[in-house]
């Protein structure tokens, strides 16, 4: 096992410095300045060549390229996230007052994806080609079609027109105000949840068909075991191990839809940090927000992989 | 022959009265002038209603975040939006009406003969929000780097400031600017009431090296102090207990909410009670805004452009009668009415249409090109692209259009006019603002749409900037020296009529030899609930002006 955790730890430094790597020259070799958002339109207008050179350097931005991304790595490894080009504040304080949200709408979005998801497939597999499971099936396909980002735009107009309501417009965190806090996450943490649910009830419906299919499960019928017995507890073990799989995968599909579901709630997450900060050039903030979420990808990775020895006893790494 | 009067001439009843009049006026004379040289220092024009209540907190949304802290060196509301109730100007525009220029920390000005020397008069006893006093040193100091940026320094308004010379300190609390050349009283006094240029402390400026840019709080005179700030969410100001002028300002907390500017985040802030007062609001949101009881929504006047720009390095784009084609194909009421949803605009030309210099806006739109009916314009365009060889149009040119919603609608509907009209075919290149002007700069382009701004509505402003040989913003690379040369003239021209005659000479030459293609000119729509009172920006033109709050109260606190 610990062998086995060595490989991981060592395959995931991997993966995140050649995401590093990447991100770093996608930023240095896409086209656009940077200095048209720091010094707006007409004061970029108005630069000189010498004003330009004396403010790449400021910024750091005139050193050679291996230099910059070594120092970037050592300012990692030693914790220090460095600070946005514009306003000075450091990227670790950016994360601390908006990573809670952002977890908290991921976290709540997986819970709400399991809730719906698992209830749903469970009712389609058990009641295939039946009403209920047409309409399921109608709702995973539509609920996957749709964009998050335009599903959340509905819903936020329509709260507005019909009950004049808008959430929070600024973060107040769980530890602050809690009922505020809900309303500020419950929004995006659904339009994600219920995609992601579709997601889930689909793979968990056609797991489930495969399994009840199985022997053990006709013998346990057989045997006279209530159907709910042999659901929850012969059936659905079976069948959830490619579904924690694939919520593994999903977690990830929520971190990078939330970048969108943020904007169009109007929540000043972490996702909406990396989208300003994109649309601003701000490369310090864009590398590390990017790396910060491939870093929580790899690691949910890992952990879901891990979870496979605990949830079947057949599994052992070695 | 000798014009000298006899020494003895007979005492006349005229003469006697002549000798007593004169006699009188020497008398009198110290008097005037002690009188002038210790005149009482006289309050600032915004005084304190008596109708008006004290307290309770502002909810105002303005724009995104700003980029950086340098009001000076910025060219956006998201600057001054925030920034400005915390600091003063020398001159300010009078919230009334937004157009009167009224004291402000110099309680009186005075301009010679010549009109060389502009002498300001500075407010005793005002503090700085860290406790130092207000002195002409930090008048010096600011306007210095205005007029002077040291590197690595960029501020819009330079150029407004080009004919400074020495800026004198008579002493702490009287200051003169003297110029190199006269420039026109209302050009120059607009530039001092600009609220962009507000006064920083010498000390700040010389611990920053002269840049502010990551300098967040730095203290200013103003009516409002920092109090905590949350990056791209919202900035809290709280009264100055301290503020110079006496019984403002009202209210004693300031809430700024950063914002896109026409999102429905900031609609749907407003229209659910969250903010009081927003700016900039999109049209769908601003209509129902109007509405709606108890809520006032006012439409008012931006210094802003909508254009794109034909390059002149490229063959058929330098010929005037193919840019002069372009610009009469274009059918501009439809124009404003393809944005109608997105953002408001109105038709106009080369020239601010709501600036006294401008051609009315009736005669305007007899104009071609600005007609309803463009028929008669498209005919004359028709005519000038065969007369330039161009009859049966011209094929693929590159047009790069900035990735904002109205740039993107006009590109679709502009690409169907000149198509239609001229047989013009155009290949949409959509990029990010920041390439598009990196694009622009380099000449990467054949049409590019965007907006420009200016700070003074006065065409001597952007003449230079937009149109100048050398100006920061002509991306055509336009040249006419027959322009060029009255450019200089309405910049020199000390005379209001005779100067109104050389705009209107200016605009012709611009209408046959277009160096862009103007689309539209921004309006801007605020809404804001009726608990608000001080304000109307009705008559305001632009947002950089008018943005201290100081004279803003909330009826139910």
């Amino acid at each position: 096992m610990r062998k086995y955790l060595a490989r991981r730890a060592a395959y995931a430094a991997g993966t995140l410095l050649g995401v590093s790597l990447i991100i770093f020259v996608v930023l240095r070799i896409l086209p656009g300045d940077p200095l048209v958002a720091i010094l707006g339109v007409e004061g970029h207008a108005r630069m000189s060549p010498a004003d330009r050179v004396r403010i790449m350097a400021d910024l750091g931005l005139s050193d050679p390229l291996p230099l910059q991304y070594g120092r970037w790595l050592v300012d990692i490894g030693a914790g220090r996230l460095g600070r946005s080009f514009f306003r000075g504040d450091t990227v670790a304080e950016l994360i601390r007052h908006r990573g809670p949200i952002s977890a908290e709408i991921g976290l709540l979005a997986l819970v709400i994806s399991w809730l719906v998801g698992l209830p749903v497939g469970i009712l389609s597999a058990f009641r295939p080609n039946s009403v209920p499971d047409g309409v399921a099936r109608t709702l995973s396909v539509l609920f996957i079609a749709i964009p998050g980002f335009w599903l959340g735009m509905l819903i936020v107009l329509a709260l507005l027109f019909w009950f004049g309501y808008k959430a929070p417009i600024v973060i107040v965190h769980l530890w602050e105000n809690p009922w505020q806090n809900f309303q500020i996450v419950i929004g995006p943490a659904l339009v994600l949840g219920f995609a992601q649910g579709a997601y889930i009830a689909r793979m968990s419906r056609s797991c489930l068909l495969e399994i009840i299919g199985e022997d053990f499960v006709r013998t346990a019928r057989a045997k006279g075991v209530r159907e709910g017995r042999v659901v929850f507890r012969h059936a659905l073990p079976n069948a959830l191990l490619p579904v924690i799989t694939i919520s593994g995968v999903l977690l990830g599909f929520v971190l990078g839809g939330s970048v969108a579901v943020e904007q169009a709630f109007g929540v000043p997450g972490l996702g909406r940090a990396l989208v300003t900060a994109v649309i601003e050039r701000d490369i310090i903030v864009v590398q590390n927000l990017v790396l910060l979420y491939a870093s929580i990808f790899v690691i949910i990775n890992v952990l879901v992989d891990l979870s496979y020895a605990w949830l079947d006893p057949r599994i052992r790494y070695g | 022959m000798s014009t000298q009067r006899p020494s003895h001439a007979p005492l006349t009843r005229r003469s006697f009265l002549r000798a007593a009049g004169i006699a009188g006026g020497v008398a009198i004379t110290p008097a005037v002038f002690h009188t002038r040289a210790g005149a009482q220092e006289t309050a600032s024009p915004i005084g304190v209603d008596p109708a008006a209540k004290h307290g309770g907190t502002l909810r105002y949304a303005v724009h995104n975040a700003p980029a950086h802290f340098d009001v000076h060196q910025s060219g956006t509301v998201a600057n001054i939006g925030p920034q400005s109730p915390m600091y003063d100007t020398l001159l300010r525009r009078h919230p009334k009406d937004g157009q009167t220029i009224i004291p402000d920390l110099a309680w009186k000005y005075e301009i010679s003969r010549d009109g060389k020397v502009y002498t300001f008069h500075l407010r005793k006893g005002v503090k700085f929000h860290d406790g130092a006093d207000f002195t002409a040193e930090d008048v010096k100091a600011t306007y210095e780097r205005i007029a002077r940026p040291p590197k690595g320094v960029v501020i819009p308004r330079t150029p407004l400031f080009a004919t400074v010379g020495d800026i004198v300190v008579v002493d702490p609390h009287k200051i003169e600017f003297r110029m190199t050349e006269a420039r026109p009283k209302a050009f120059m006094l607009g530039a001092f009431a600009s609220g962009w240029n507000i006064i920083v402390r010498k000390k700040t400026l010389e611990e920053n090296q002269g840049n502010l840019r990551q300098v967040m709080n730095y203290p200013g005179t103003g009516p409002f102090r920092h109090v905590s700030r949350k990056d791209k969410e919202l900035w809290v100001m709280e009264r100055n207990p301290n503020y110079w002028n006496k019984g403002l300002p009202y209210v004693d907390r300031l809430e700024i909410y950063h914002m896109m500017p026409f999102s429905p985040e900031l609609g749907a802030s407003f229209l659910s009670g969250k903010v009081d007062y927003a700016r900039l609001l999109d049209p769908v949101s601003w209509r129902k805004a109007k509405e709606m009881q108890g809520v006032t929504a006012a439409a008012f006047n931006q210094s802003v452009i909508q254009a794109f720009w034909t390059n002149m390095n490229k063959k058929p784009l330098a010929d005037p009668r193919v840019r002069r084609a372009i610009h009469l194909a274009m059918d501009r009421p439809t124009l404003v009415e393809v944005v109608k949803d997105t953002a408001p605009m109105q038709v106009g030309g080369f020239v601010y249409p709501f600036h006294d210099f401008s051609t009315p806006r009736a005669e305007l739109e007899k104009r071609l090109g600005y007609q309803r009916d463009v028929k008669p314009a498209v005919q004359e365009a028709k005519r000038l692209m065969k007369e330039a060889g161009y009859a049966n149009g011209i094929r693929n040119l590159d047009f790069v259009v900035r990735d904002i919603a109205t740039f993107k609608l006009w590109a679709v509907a502009i690409q169907a006019m000149l198509k239609e009209h001229l047989n013009i075919d155009t290949n949409l290149r959509v990029v990010q603002t920041s390439v598009w002007f990196d694009e622009a700069q380099a000449g990467n382009f054949d049409l590019a749409i965007s907006a420009i701004v200016s700070t003074l509505m006065d065409p001597s402003d952007y003449f230079s900037a937009w149109y100048g040989k050398d100006g920061p913003q002509n991306y055509s690379r336009w040249t006419n020296p027959g322009f060029h040369d009255l450019a200089n003239q309405i910049e020199r021209e000390l005379d209001d009529t005779k100067r109104k005659s050389l705009v209107r000479k200016a605009e012709d030459i611009l209408e046959q030899d277009p160096p862009l293609i103007p689309v539209a000119y921004e309006q801007i729509y605020d809404a804001w609930y009726n608990k608000v009172r001080g304000q109307n920006p009705s008559t305001y033109f632009g947002i950089y002006d008018v943005v201290r709050w100081d004279q803003v109260w909330v009826a139910q606190t």
